[in-house]
């Protein structure tokens, strides 16, 4: 798991480092690093929240498995948590969404 | 005999801890009920019609997003408790990957007819964070003030 930590950071460090250094060059090569960019944090984004909702529905029906009576508070924070592990994929594309158009 | 006075008043109270929480599902969509008319008539009176039509259509999705996944994932606790269902498992896949084709499709159509939409869509559909954030202050008010 830190492996994949290290190598996750590695790699958003890199596609935040890459249009920085590019914004001089946009004039004369065409290239929209900007749009580049986004696509990558969107992939990043939406990557990154589908682990998290994977690994918050594995422990939900682990949790539901081992214990079945405490399913209304395991229910209420699975949902809660979903909804709230979506919003942040969409708080990514409402910024690409500020800084593309 | 102390023991059992301690127990009573905390088995009451963890009783209506229970009652109180187990509310927070049907308060969350009660409070995106409110909240959205609110907010798409703010939005009307600052922004104008276009971006309101486009955030009372987010704010459409995000209800029926939120909708469909409290069904998916009582769908899922059913399966995972061993319980019986009416849903199909095919079924809670379906509708769980369908949200997000209704999200896209809504976007697309908001894109295509009014681009100048499309800002109040995607603030629509940060509704339910809105109601969570509200659920969130009314358990913390209810934890402080009344020690539920």
């Amino acid at each position: 798991m830190s492996k994949l930590s290290k190598l996750f950071m590695v790699l958003s460090v890199l596609s935040f480092a890459v249009p920085a250094f590019a914004q001089g060059e946009v004039a004369s090569t065409g290239v929209n690093w900007v749009a580049i960019a986004a696509g990558f944090s969107m992939a990043f984004a939406s990557g990154i929240c589908a682990l998290a909702q994977g690994k918050a529905t594995a422990a939900a029906a682990e949790s539901l498995a081992r214990n079945p009576a405490a399913r209304p508070g395991i229910q209420l924070a699975l949902i809660l948590g979903l909804a709230l592990i979506e919003s942040l994929a969409l708080y990514t594309l409402v910024i690409i969404f500020a800084k593309v158009k | 005999m102390p023991d059992q006075i301690h127990t009573e008043p905390d088995a009451a109270q963890a009783a209506t801890a229970e009652h109180f929480y187990s509310g927070a599902l049907g308060r969350i969509g009660g409070v995106m009920g409110v909240l959205a008319p609110l907010l798409v008539a703010a939005a009307w009176w600052k922004f104008g019609p276009r971006p309101a039509i486009g955030f009372a259509f987010g704010c459409a999705i995000a209800y029926l997003n939120f909708y469909w996944l409290k069904r998916v994932i009582a769908g899922f606790a059913d399966r995972a408790t061993g319980a019986a269902t009416s849903q199909s498992g095919q079924g809670i896949v379906f509708r769980f990957l369908l949200r997000y084709v209704l999200m896209a499709l809504g976007a697309y159509v908001i894109f295509t007819v009014s681009p100048a939409s499309l800002n109040g869509l995607l603030a629509g559909l940060f509704l339910p964070v809105a109601a969570i954030g509200c659920e969130a202050v009314y358990e913390l008010y209810a934890a402080l003030a009344r020690g539920v």
